[in-house]
């Protein structure tokens, strides 16, 4: 008998009610896709930093700072942001290379995002990249994107409770930064505190404070990712 | 906005496979969505319905299944659920990250970061 005439084939009626099974994990896909994201990184021997943290917290002055210190070092930056290009100008002044990606509507950045954004850039010419994900401190967490590091910038005049009501996003991060430092106390936000519950949430975190008006801290950012030289 | 981006993928997947068997109405869909996701289901379930206007899928039941997080400790071996605080000071559950029996971070989340579209029901 030919192998064909073997198969059976069930025919469905019509309205007749069929279970198609799916199987489908939405955020295994966004995994997937950010693992693939580091092997074209580590192919071109690039090493990506994802910066998260909450809106004004001080992502992009904090990006800034790190190209003034690292003048003449190849740098890159993935500049995600809902509609404008502000960030992108400030960024593109310090002669990083940058690709903008506007996620309209979206309040993160995903795998599949800075797949399209990688391929803008010119990875040979680089050999550090900064991601600066979408101001939000919820779902970024959520989404790898195949970045080497993550970093969770939060300031102080956001309030004692910042690093509390969020502790995901902290679970998966190498570093907090706690920038604005120099304004904890008009604000009476106790440090110390914010760094117990950051150690809270994930005891392997570095804390480091910030204030990127002057720079204070930015030299301890650089050495805790070892992004130096 | 986290639960419509997440729940765009969905509607897109389902429709997608809806239109791949010829279905022509998509009476259900199964969910499974771990609790370490933090997804609000009825905020999936309000978009789901939004986003299924005017389809195929217009009038399918939206069934979504919570899955519970456990654990496996890596240094005593402890299998199961995992402690969480429930403090409504901080409006959302906090998982500790830690083996509730021997205290060790040395754990794998076994269950709860799911976000799966188990099965849907359709009518050809």
């Amino acid at each position: 008998m030919k192998r064909r005439d073997r198969v059976k084939i069930i025919q469905g009626k019509e309205d007749e009610l069929l279970d198609i099974e799916l199987n489908k994990d939405l955020l295994k896909r966004n995994e997937e896709l950010a693992r693939g994201n580091k092997r074209i990184l580590e192919k071109e021997n690039v090493l990506a930093i994802d910066i998260m943290g909450s809106i004004g917290s001080g992502k992009t002055s904090l990006i800034e700072n790190i190209l003034t210190r690292l003048k003449g070092r190849r740098i890159g930056v993935i500049g995600g942001d809902l509609t404008t290009t502000i960030d992108a100008e400030r960024i593109k002044e310090k002669g990083a290379q940058i690709v903008q990606v506007n996620t309209g509507k979206e309040c993160h950045l995903d795998a599949n995002l800075i797949r399209k954004a990688l391929r803008e850039l010119n990875l040979r010419e680089i050999d550090l990249l900064f991601i600066e994900n979408v101001g939000n401190l919820i779902c970024p967490g959520e989404f790898p994107l195949g970045a080497h590091q993550r970093v969770v910038v939060v300031s102080v005049t956001e309030g004692p409770h910042m690093i509390k009501k969020h502790p995901y996003i902290f679970q998966t991060a190498r570093a907090v930064v706690i920038n604005k430092v120099d304004l904890a106390e008009a604000m009476e936000v106790d440090l110390e505190e914010l760094k117990a519950d950051a150690l809270r949430v994930n005891p392997g975190i570095r804390v480091i404070r910030t204030n990127c008006r002057t720079g204070q801290g930015i030299e301890e950012v650089i050495e805790v990712l070892k992004v130096g030289v | 906005m986290h639960e419509y981006t997440i729940s765009s993928s969905i509607a897109k997947t389902v429709l997608t496979s809806a239109e791949e068997n010829q279905a022509h109405k998509v009476v259900a869909i199964n969910l499974e969505i771990g609790a370490l996701v933090f997804l609000n289901p009825e905020q999936v379930e309000f978009w789901l319905k939004e986003l299924f206007r005017e389809t195929i899928a217009k009038e399918a039941k939206i069934r979504i299944k919570n899955i519970k997080p456990r654990i496996k400790c890596l240094d005593c071996n402890y299998e199961g659920a995992m402690k969480v605080d429930d403090n409504l000071l901080y409006h959302i559950m906090i998982p500790s990250f830690f083996c509730p029996q021997c205290s060790s971070r040395q754990i794998m989340v076994e269950k709860g970061r799911e976000c799966l579209i188990k099965n849907i029901e359709i009518v050809k």
